[in-house]
Formats: C-alpha cells, structure tokens, sequence
C-alpha cells in the first residue's frame, strides 16, 4: 500500500520541525555533492588544477556534513522513539547520507585525474568520460529531486536510466582497452582512468539506491518483499 | 564549518547564575527517619524543562517537592543543604512558604479540581490571595486557560463544575490553575500518568510551549517522555543524582554505566 510521508502532522511542533530539518539537510549534502561532481567535470575538461584541489578541500565539509547528520538521526530516534512511517524516513536519510557520501568519495577519484596529472592520454576517452559524468549528473539530479518530491514514478524511470550507464561504461571501457593496447608504454597512466571510469559508474548505481530508497519511504515492507523489478513493472502499469 | 543543526542547548556547566532557575546545593532529607535523598547538587536552567527519572521510590518526587517545601508537610521530616532561588535560600526561617508556593506551582499526577465551576477553579488562587475585581479576574483566567491550550474548549461553559471535563481536560484546568498565580517554576509530578497517548502528546506540546512563560521541572516514569520534552535530564538512584546533564547527551551517550544501564532497560 502506497503511503506518503507528510512531515508537519505530528502533534509535537518542535517534531515536525527537526523531521524538516534532517531532510533538508540530506538534500543540502545532495546539493553539494551534484555541485562537486559538475565542478570536477569542469575540472577535468579545463585540466584546472585549482579547481580540483578546491573539491578535494570541500570534501572535508561533506564528510562533517554526513557526521552532524547521522548524529541528528540518532539523537531523532534516541529523543522522539519515532515508529513506523518517521521510522522508514529517518533511517532512509541515513542510508541516503551514506550513499551521497560515497558519491563524494567517488567524485575525488575523478578528481585525481587531475590532481595527479593523469588525465587520459587520448581525447577520445577524455571526451568519453567527460560524457559519462554528464550523464551521471542528469541522473544524480533526478534521483535527489525524486526523493525530494517523494515521487515513485520519477524514482523508476531514473532507476530504469541506469541500464543506459551501465551500457555506455561498457563501451568506455572497450574504448579504453583498445587506446590502451595502441599505448602500452603509458599502461600505468590509463590506470587511474580506469579507476575514475568506474567511479563515475559507481556514482550511478548510488543514485539508483536513492531511488530504491524512495520507494521503500512510500511502499514499506512490501518493496523488501518484491523483488526490485516486479515493483517496477506493478509502478509503470 | 556549515553548521546544519542549531542548538539552544548548553552544557550545564557553562551556564551563568543568571541562567539558573533553582541552585541546589548538598540538599539530603530525611522522611520518617529514612535518607530520602543524599548530598543533591544541581543546577536547574531556567525557561527550559528539566525531567527527574529514576525508579519507583528513588526520591525524585522528594527532589520535586523539596522546591517548593511541599515535604514540610510530612511531620517526620528533616534536611540538610541549601535550595538557592534568585540567591536566595527558600528554607531560609524568614521565607514566606506561601509567596514561595506562588512562585512555585504545582501539578499532579492525577487532576484533583475543587468541586466547584471551571471559573472558580482557576481563579481560586488569586482569590486568596485578595484579588476580586471582576474585569482582573475574567482576563486572568482566559489568559491561564489559554496558556493551558483549554481556552477554546471550555469558554463558552466556564460557570460548569470542573468536574464535568475529560481526564485530559481537568489535567490542562490544573495547569491552567497554577499558571493563574503567574509561577516562576512549575513542577509537574508525573502529569500524564493517568492519560491516553495522544492527550499525553497534547500536554507534552504545552509544556513546550510553557517554556517561554516558566521553568518547568518534571517527574516521570515514562523515560520516552521524559527523552521528548526534557532539555536537560537528571538520573537519581537511591537518592542520589546519578548524572545531570543536557537530555541529547543524557540519552544518546551518557557518562555513567549506571546511567545506560537504567536508560538502556538493563538495570537489576
């Protein structure tokens, strides 16, 4: 049974306000992380060094960011005993708090591609990956707005865009393997690309669990029960 | 650093005298020739909610009555210590215990209105105290019923007996009753003991709101209440303060085992 959270129903003022506060707070870390990601696309195609070490900095902030909110969700359910619908938000946050953060982490993989002067020998791959981190933050937008919005359909037809990444990452990769046999001499160069490759596909599947969150915040149990795809088929009906 | 919660909570150490409501100090008392409670020291923050947890019999409603000399009452009764208000220590011999209970109010566990109107209930306090005029009367007692969120339910029969009103009712009429006197502490023994959850939710929300107008200090069973509305948490076993300090730190991390163990439903 599908049920929306409405967050200032509760009888407790003060409950309604900290609820608010934890979630826009979640989405204020979001906010960050899509700006990180945009900035370091910026970084990569510009091969900007102040820049990148600009997003490794604001990656300290992030990280105390996921700290103040975890510390809220557990001081929320230590003070408010919060049951079944706040119960499913607060410990959602908290899930999506991880995986925002580990999308920080990934992003300073990329980031090294021009911290460490490793930025791909070819323009071709340089443009690939670039293409590829636009894409994912299409796609991080989109999961962050879904969940804000609570919007089980959105959460879908983002969690269905994932299978277009998963796609494009393997012809990046072919890609990558073929430059890299045309340039054996410079392997260890290509290894740090291979590693922001698959960070920037790691950050699609951290959205896609965001969007996996949302519809467990409005369907419960039931979606643990299901298995991910027969929900989607049941959603998209 | 973003800074992405605030809190108005202070650690209770770094608050200034002028801060404080109640200063305890070395407070033990005797009831019946039992030590009731031994050596308490704290210090009470005004305009916040202070909650009193512990097991049955551990002293806290001893503590609670021992603010406004409530235990006096018991003939077999004996303390040492001092109870600061304002510096002031209230056992002192010349403390008027009447103009004390003023300032301090009181509510109990179960509602107990005088078998009169709802009216008369609330203005009781004042009467006594010599107030007559008619206009004075009517606007303290809508300014106490509406302090007491009970305004908008009994003002159009507030001349019928107080003992027509819901359980949940009669509770709001007795804060509604002390607050009428315009308390500088209001001590709540146990105020939802005998409600359902959701009236107990009502009057946590009142209480909250109470901050503004009065320090509240209270006593409860309930621990989830007591994690709800208090701001600092005090934990006595035995009659002994076990551990004070603001409720977030007191019930996400506290600093004695004894503490979490209570807290924690391990205790015994």
């Amino acid at each position: 049974m599908k049920r929306h959270i409405h967050l200032n129903t509760h009888i407790s003022g003060k409950f309604n306000q900290e609820l608010e506060n934890l979630t826009n707070s979640v989405l204020t870390m979001g906010g960050e992380v899509e700006q990180q990601l945009v900035d370091a696309i910026r970084a990569v195609r510009e091969n900007n060094a102040k820049l990148a070490e600009q997003i490794v900095l604001n990656e300290t902030r992030i990280n105390a960011m996921e700290l103040q909110i975890d510390n809220e969700c557990m001081r929320i359910i230590a003070k408010r005993n919060p049951t079944a619908s706040d119960l499913r938000l607060i410990m959602t946050l908290s899930k999506v708090t991880a995986d925002i953060e580990g999308m920080g982490d990934e992003i300073q993989r990329v980031v090294r591609l021009v911290t460490k002067d490793k930025l791909p020998p070819s323009d071709l791959i340089q443009s690939g990956v670039i293409m590829l981190a636009e894409k994912i933050v299409v796609m991080m937008r989109g999961a962050f707005d879904a969940f804000a919005r609570q919007d089980e359909r959105a959460a879908v037809s983002i969690y269905e865009q994932d299978n277009i990444i998963d796609t494009k990452h393997k012809e990046l990769l072919k890609q990558t393997a073929r430059e890299m046999q045309n340039n054996p001499e410079q392997i260890s160069d290509w290894l740090e690309v291979l590693w922001a490759i698959r960070a920037i596909e790691r950050i699609g599947d951290r959205c896609k669990n965001i969007c996996q969150y949302v519809l467990y915040l409005t369907y419960g149990a039931e979606i643990q029960n299901h298995s991910m795809k027969k929900t989607i088929k049941k959603l998209l009906k | 650093m973003l800074k992405l919660f605030e809190s108005e909570i202070q650690n209770i150490d770094s608050l200034s005298s002028e801060q404080i409501a109640v200063d305890v100090q070395s407070l033990s008392i005797q009831l019946n020739n039992k030590q009731v409670l031994t050596d308490i020291s704290m210090r009470i923050p005004k305009h916040l909610t202070t909650a009193l947890i512990g097991q049955s019999g551990c002293g806290k409603t001893t503590l609670l009555n021992s603010l406004n000399r409530m235990n006096e009452l018991n003939a077999h009764y004996s303390y040492s210590g001092k109870v600061l208000m304002d510096g002031k220590d209230i056992y002192n011999k010349k403390e008027n215990v009447a103009r004390l209970r003023t300032r301090v109010g009181m509510v109990f566990q179960r509602p107990n209105p005088f078998p009169m109107s709802i009216y008369e209930n609330v203005c009781f306090g004042l009467k006594i105290q010599g107030l007559n005029e008619r206009r004075k009367l009517d606007d303290a007692v809508e300014n106490a019923l509406r302090s007491a969120a009970l305004w908008g339910e009994v003002n159009d029969r507030l001349f019928d007996s107080a003992l027509t009103l819901s359980g949940g009712q009669q509770q709001r009429l007795m804060i509604a009753r002390a607050l009428a006197l315009e308390p500088e502490i209001l001590l709540l023994d146990e105020p939802t003991s005998a409600l359902d959850p959701l009236t107990t939710l009502h009057i946590e929300e009142l209480i909250n709101d109470l901050k503004k107008r009065c320090t509240i200090i209270i006593v409860t069973h309930n621990m989830q209440q007591a994690a709800r509305v208090s701001d600092y948490a005090a934990f006595i076993h035995q009659g002994e303060l076990v551990e004070f300090s603001d409720s977030d730190s007191l019930f996400t991390m506290p600093a004695k085992k004894q503490t979490e163990d209570y807290i924690t439903g391990r205790y015994g």
